[in-house]
This record gives C-alpha cells, structure tokens and sequence, in this order.
C-alpha cells in the first residue's frame, strides 16, 4: 500500500509552490502592466511633442500666412471663444463683452484709417513740399505734415461691473429654460472668475452631463479641481479627456498644471 | 480487515496483454479490421508500429485468439533471440512436432519444407517485439515469407532508432503497415469507462468527470500503459483512504487532490 502520508506533505509542497508561482506571475503581469500604461501614456504626450515640432517649415509657414489673413477676424473668434459667449444678445453681459470686441475692432480699423489719413497727408504735404521746393514750410503745413491736427479721441470706458450682480440671476434662469450647456459654461466661468471653485466645479459638470464634447466643460471642471487643490484629480481627468479628444487646449492645460503655472 | 471496492477496481488497471481486457475503442477496432483484412491478401508481411504502450501487443494477442480456431495461426509474445530456437519453434510450429534437445533445424531444409507446402498450406506468425531480433534473423523472417507459405505479422516500437529499421530494412519487404497511435482524451475516456464499466463499477465510472480526463491525458500523454498505471496509482491511493481515512474520500466525484498525488508519486508532476 501507498505511503500517502509522505505523498500528502509532497502535495502541499506541490500546491504550495504553484500557488507561490501564481502570485509571482500575478506580480509581475501587475508590475508590467502598470509600467506598460506609465511608458505608454510618456511617450504619448511625448510623441504628440515630436509631432507638433517636426511639422515641416513649409506648413508652419503656410499656416502663418494663413494666421495674418485670418488674424482679424479670428482674434474676435477667438476671445469670443475663450469667453465661450455665443449666446444670444439679450443678456447684458454678453452685449457687454460683444460691445467691447467691437470697440476693439473698431478702434484697430480706426487706428488704421487714422493712419491711412496720416499717410494720405504726408503724400499730399509732401506735394505741397515738392510744390514748394524753394520756400520754408508755414506753421500749418507742418502741423499737417506731423499730424497733430488730429482730434484727440476721448477713451470710452465700459463697466462691466454694473451687470455682474444681476448676470448669475439672468444665466440661471435662461439655463433652466433652454438647459442649453453652454449656458452652464458661462454660469460655471463666472463663478471661476469670481473665485468660487466650487459652484464652478458643479455647473461645468451640469454642462458636461448635458454635453461631453463641450471642451471648455472639461477644462473648467480640471481648473476648478485644481483651484480646489485637487492637482492630481485635475491632471487625472485632463489626460483622460486629452487621451480621448487629443484638445490642444487639454494639453497645454496639463503642462500647467505640472509645472503648477494655473 | 476491511476490505475496500477501490482494491477491486485498481486491479483492472493492471497492465495485462489479455483478451479480455481488449477494449472496443473506435481506433483500436479499425486497427483489427485492418489487420485481418490484411491477413486474407497475399501478402508477405505485414508490420505494426508505434510506440510503447499504443496497443499493438494487445491488438496481436485479441487476433491470435479470434483467429486460431480458423486459420493456422501461431503467436510468438516473446522475441526468441537465438536464430537457433526461433528456427526450430518455426519448425515445430508448423510440423506440429517436437525436435529433440540435441538437435537443431537447418534454414536451408526449412526453406525446402516451405517451398513443398507451395498451395497447400498457409500459415501465419505473429511476432512480437521484433525490434529486438537481429538483422541477419529479420533476413532469414524475409526469405522464409518469400516462399509464400508462411506470413508474418510483426511488429515495431516506434521510437528514433526503430524508425529507421522500419523504414530502411523493411522497406521493401513489408506491404502492410499499420501504424497506431496514442489515444485522443475522448478515446481515453471511453477506454476508462468501458474498462470500469465492463468489470462493473459503473459508479466509479461516474466519479471520473471530463476534468479528470484532460488533466489524467496531460500526464499520459494518451498512453494506454501509462493510463492504466496512473489510474493504478489512483485506487491504490484511493483504497487507503477508504480503509484507514473515509472521511477524506468523496463517492460522487474523483478527488482532485488523489489524482495529483498520484501524479506525484509516479512523476508526472513535480513537488
């Protein structure tokens, strides 16, 4: 007969070091695992470095070009843009902040025009110049020439603050009407402005909930996360939006973040 | 003492070349159908092959025994080394006489003795584990199956070495050959049960579930030899444990922890 009290300890040992072996895989696959998402998610963010530098010259160029065409109208876009407003006119604020785009606009073509002026007048005083060779200037052609004949133009200053109490009231209400999530954007931003992160934090996750591609809804839950002094939550869900949508925004968000520049 | 079932039901797994423990696998019976087709053409030789514990032992020994009672049929189980007594057990085989001590059998005359029996008689050998006859004896098995009178069945462990005395030495020779091969785990599973089955311990069967199948083919590798050793091993343990430890064993289900240490004990796996 066997000796199955010999065979049992034989066993254990057996059941022992498979179960030892088991673990040892287990910690390892954790282990590669882990440094496998670490190495990925690097060079990731590394790879999309490269890739933006080593865009050809030509393109970069191209796109320049493009970039001074476009400037104009683009820079209005844009600070449209970075506000997010693009609602509708009634609401104070947003005729405020529209008015003073346009003011910008229209001083920059007003600076232009002045300086078309200017020009104009500097060819025709120099006609005059040229007509007169001989003679010296009189007082008047030469305030021409140097233009100070021209009016100064009173600075119009805009108050936004006259508006700010009665905005949060306004934007509330247009947003529980038409629950568009831009309008949470907006709510959330004002509140970021004036420096409460947490009602930020919570409309920009209403406006995520009503909208997930809404850019500005993700930026602003991660800034209000880190003004919150959640860093790392922050940077966890940036690069998770990053990873998903690749926004330029989200990226230079991050590097903010980690070089703590918010 | 307490006698336990598990005694009974380890001895059917003893290695034994007897008939009746010859079960009806579905690879085993083309195998005989094959074979006893072969044995009514006019061929020479006709050779077995494969390795060690597929069967063919087993295969040889269920032919001669369906077949003595019909043909003229003769069953070497043991290789005879000595081309001496392997001529004279040929002789007395089919001169159905004894040769006295002192004398011996000239190839010559046995060949002359064959060629007279031209169309008269035919008579068959089963010679097994011929790898172990020599080369100048396998020469001598080639001239006296030339003859047409006497044909033989043999066979052949396959391992590297012997794969080239089959292909090699025998090419020529042989016109039937019949290869046989270690059991898939559904043929080893039927092969357990029928074995259970047929001396009755149907229950016992039961115990044994896919599982154990697949992990018992592991080992074996599909081995018939190899099984009946393992499954050997397992009762063995098996008879223990219902003798001295009952609380330990499980009449439902074969236990894992026995099948491993049986594996253990034999070397399948290592502790």
């Amino acid at each position: 007969m066997i000796n199955t009290k010999e065979l049992e300890k034989r066993w254990y040992r057996y059941k022992t070091k498979g179960f030892l072996a088991i673990l040892a895989i287990l910690a390892i696959l954790t282990t590669l695992i882990y440094g496998g998402y670490y190495i990925l998610y690097k060079l990731d963010l590394n790879v999309d470095h490269i890739k933006e530098s080593s865009r050809p010259k030509a393109v970069i160029a191209e796109k320049i070009t493009e970039d001074i065409n476009t400037s104009t109208t683009n820079n209005m876009d844009m600070e449209i843009n970075r506000s997010g407003v693009m609602l509708a006119p009634s609401i104070p604020i947003v005729d405020l902040e529209r008015e003073k785009l346009k003011d910008k606009k229209s001083t920059s073509t007003r600076v232009a025009r002045t300086q078309k002026t200017r020009h104009q007048r500097v060819q025709s005083s120099k006609k005059i110049v040229e007509a007169k060779k001989s003679t010296y200037l009189t007082a008047k052609e030469l305030s021409v020439v140097s233009g100070k004949t021209s009016i100064k133009r009173e600075t119009k200053k805009i108050d936004l603050k006259g508006s700010h109490s009665n905005y949060m009231g306004i934007m509330k209400k247009k947003f529980n009407s038409n629950k568009n999530p831009r309008e949470a954007v907006l709510i959330s931003k004002a509140y970021y402005n004036a420096g409460n992160y947490k009602k930020s934090e919570e409309w920009a996750l209403i406006a995520n909930n009503l909208d997930k591609k809404l850019d500005e809804s993700w930026l602003l839950f991660a800034k209000s996360k880190y003004q919150l002094g959640k860093r790392k939550e922050a940077l966890k869900i940036l690069v998770a939006y990053y990873r998903k949508s690749k926004s330029v925004k989200a990226k230079s968000l991050i590097e903010k973040m980690r070089t703590k520049r918010v | 003492m307490k006698k336990s079932k598990y005694s009974a039901v380890k001895n059917i797994f003893i290695d034994s070349v007897d008939k009746d423990n010859f079960v009806e696998l579905e690879s085993a019976t083309f195998n005989y159908q094959v074979l006893k087709e072969s044995l009514d053409k006019p061929l020479k030789m006709i050779l077995l092959f494969g390795k060690p514990g597929t069967g063919k032992s087993m295969l040889l020994n269920t032919l001669y025994h369906n077949l003595k009672a019909k043909k003229e049929i003769h069953y070497f189980d043991a290789p005879i080394l000595s081309e001496k007594e392997f001529l004279k057990n040929i002789y007395e085989a089919m001169a159905s006489q004894k040769i006295p001590q002192n004398m011996r059998v000239n190839f010559d005359g046995l060949l002359k003795y064959c060629q007279k029996l031209k169309g008269q008689r035919e008579v068959m050998f089963l010679l097994d584990e011929c790898q172990l006859y020599s080369e100048a004896l396998m020469e001598k098995i080639r001239l006296l199956s030339d003859t047409r009178v006497v044909k033989f069945v043999i066979t052949l462990h396959k391992t590297e070495n012997e794969d080239v005395i089959a292909k090699e030495h025998f090419k020529t020779r042989i016109w039937e050959v019949i290869e046989l091969k270690n059991a898939n785990p559904e043929d080893l599973e039927i092969y357990i049960q029928k074995k259970l089955i047929q001396k009755g311990f149907i229950e016992v069967s039961n115990m044994i579930n896919k599982k154990d199948i697949k992990f018992i083919h592991t080992c074996t590798k599909g081995n018939f030899r190899e099984t009946n050793k393992f499954l050997y091993t397992i009762f063995n343990i098996y008879e223990y444990y219902d003798m001295y430890r009952p609380e330990k064993i499980n009449s439902t289900r074969l236990s894992k922890k026995i099948i491993e240490m049986a594996a253990i004990k034999i070397g399948y796996i290592h502790d």
